[in-house]
């Protein structure tokens, strides 16, 4: 896949992408904003990208109507190239379940414009998915998203799973992992402004 | 069949099938005559307003802030408009499980419009009006110059029915909204047709249409809750321009058959129509 740095994209992606700047995701929490993507140049390019054995990057950036215009339905896309560590947690955890593990649309990759974005998470860098179902269970009762937390959870200490229920920050008809606020700058590129 | 009789006959089946408010409003576009009976008395909505909910979204298509083929997340949770706590559709109580299987995944907003009307799927209704907004709703019906329509919530916000905010409407309301699919003030012709062409596709036909003759074609929305049973469309007879008819009845819980006093209305006015 091709990267590019998202300081060389065109005003509109530039706009709606911020790459590079810092956003508050909490109260006096800023982090940076991705800066180094994959370039997608179809539809047909993410289906057949396979990140990993069991995950293609198609199924880590379908989102719907609510993203921004431009980055619906123009291409190339653009991915934080964080996309492939999160693919490969998922391919871990797929593995530990034994069982196809669908993520969800918007539960992968969304832009800081997406209209689901109004609290910053994850979601963003690429880090985050969400999975409202693995093989014939929905994960929608807090037995099953617990269940399946606890396995999320020992994959790693890197890896973040949300509490069942109801309120902010919480999930009640899905399973929210994410890896937090990760960067990654591919070899050769220069993060000098 | 004159206009008194007409209201003669409604208010004998009123008080035969133990109704406690019967109110129909009629529009010809053949004579251009009007005839209503309580027909600006507000009803709960119940599945009525999802008429409501697609003028609404063809309309956002119309004005290009929406495309029909746009996608849209498939989600079961809603937030009352009461207390803003969560609720979900329960899928055994929807008509319709096919958008059920779809969570996780997204459909198109035209996907979605389909069983919201043909199968009355509350999931689809809930899905597309979190998204539209019930402001948008209420505007769109400003612009088109529907009054007696009232969308404020999404379909099984117990929360809210029971502190009584709900979907209300009036009979001739609903025939303002189905005149819409006749008249051009609104929308061109072919999105017309995209509208009725779902309305046609009604498979709930136990009121309006069941007593007509089969040379009747009905596209209509039917809406029932354990007090109200509705029936509202626009019915196109051969040889004529199609009338605009809304049937609303309110009813003690657990009547017995109260499809059939909309069906006997429905028949009285056909006959008043065609007399």
């Amino acid at each position: 896949m091709k990267v590019v740095d998202g300081l060389t994209l065109s005003a509109g992606h530039r706009g709606l992408l911020r790459p590079g700047e810092f956003l508050e995701v909490a109260p006096h929490e800023l982090h940076r904003l991705p800066r180094f993507f994959y370039e997608i140049e179809s539809w047909q390019h993410a289906k057949e990208t396979q990140l990993t054995p069991h995950f293609t990057l198609s199924e880590l950036i379908t989102v719907d109507c609510r993203e921004a215009d431009l980055l619906l339905h123009g291409f190339p896309h653009y991915v934080p190239c964080a996309v492939t560590v999160l693919a490969r947690y998922l391919e871990d955890f797929r593995e530990r379940v034994d069982a196809p593990v669908c993520v969800a649309v918007n539960g992968g990759y969304r832009s800081p414009a997406h209209r689901l974005t109004e609290k910053p998470s994850p979601h963003i860098w690429a880090t985050a998915a969400n999975i409202y179902r693995i093989g014939d269970t929905w994960l929608d009762s807090q037995k099953a998203i617990e269940r399946y937390a606890r396995i999320a959870e020992s994959l790693g200490p890197d890896i973040y799973v949300r509490p069942y229920g109801p309120a902010p920050g919480e999930t009640d008809d899905h399973l929210h992992v994410d890896l937090g606020y990760l960067l990654c700058t591919p070899r050769g590129y220069s993060e000098a402004q | 069949m004159d206009e008194q009789a007409l209201h003669d006959g409604i208010d004998r089946l009123c008080a035969g099938s133990g109704s406690t408010a019967v109110g129909v409003h009629v529009f010809d576009f053949e004579t251009e005559r009007t005839f209503s009976h309580l027909g600006d008395r507000w009803f709960h909505a119940a599945s009525t307003m999802k008429v409501a909910v697609l003028v609404a979204l063809f309309h956002a298509s119309n004005t290009r802030r929406v495309g029909l083929e746009d996608r849209l997340h498939v989600r079961n949770r809603f937030r009352s408009i009461a207390d803003r706590s969560i609720f979900r559709v329960q899928r055994d109580r929807d008509a319709d499980a096919a958008v059920h299987r779809r969570v996780g995944r997204s459909m198109k907003l035209i996907e979605l419009a389909e069983p919201m009307i043909t199968r009355s799927s509350n999931l689809a209704t809930n899905l597309l009006l979190e998204f539209l907004t019930p402001d948008f709703v209420q505007s769109t019906l400003h612009v088109a110059k529907v009054d007696g329509v009232r969308v404020v919530r999404g379909v099984e916000d117990n929360v809210a029915f029971e502190r009584g905010m709900n979907n209300t409407t009036t009979a001739a309301g609903l025939v303002g909204l189905f005149r819409l699919l006749r008249d051009d003030d609104l929308f061109p012709e072919p999105v017309r047709r995209q509208m009725l062409d779902i309305l046609f596709a009604q498979e709930f036909n136990s009121m309006i249409p069941s007593l007509l003759p089969d040379s009747a074609q009905v596209a209509h929305k039917t809406g029932e809750i354990s007090t109200c049973t509705h029936d509202a469309g626009l019915v196109l007879l051969p040889g004529r321009r199609p009338y605009a008819v809304a049937i609303l009845t309110e009813h003690p819980p657990g009547l017995d058959d109260p499809q059939k006093t909309v069906a006997k209305v429905s028949r009285m006015v056909y006959e008043f129509i065609t007399a």
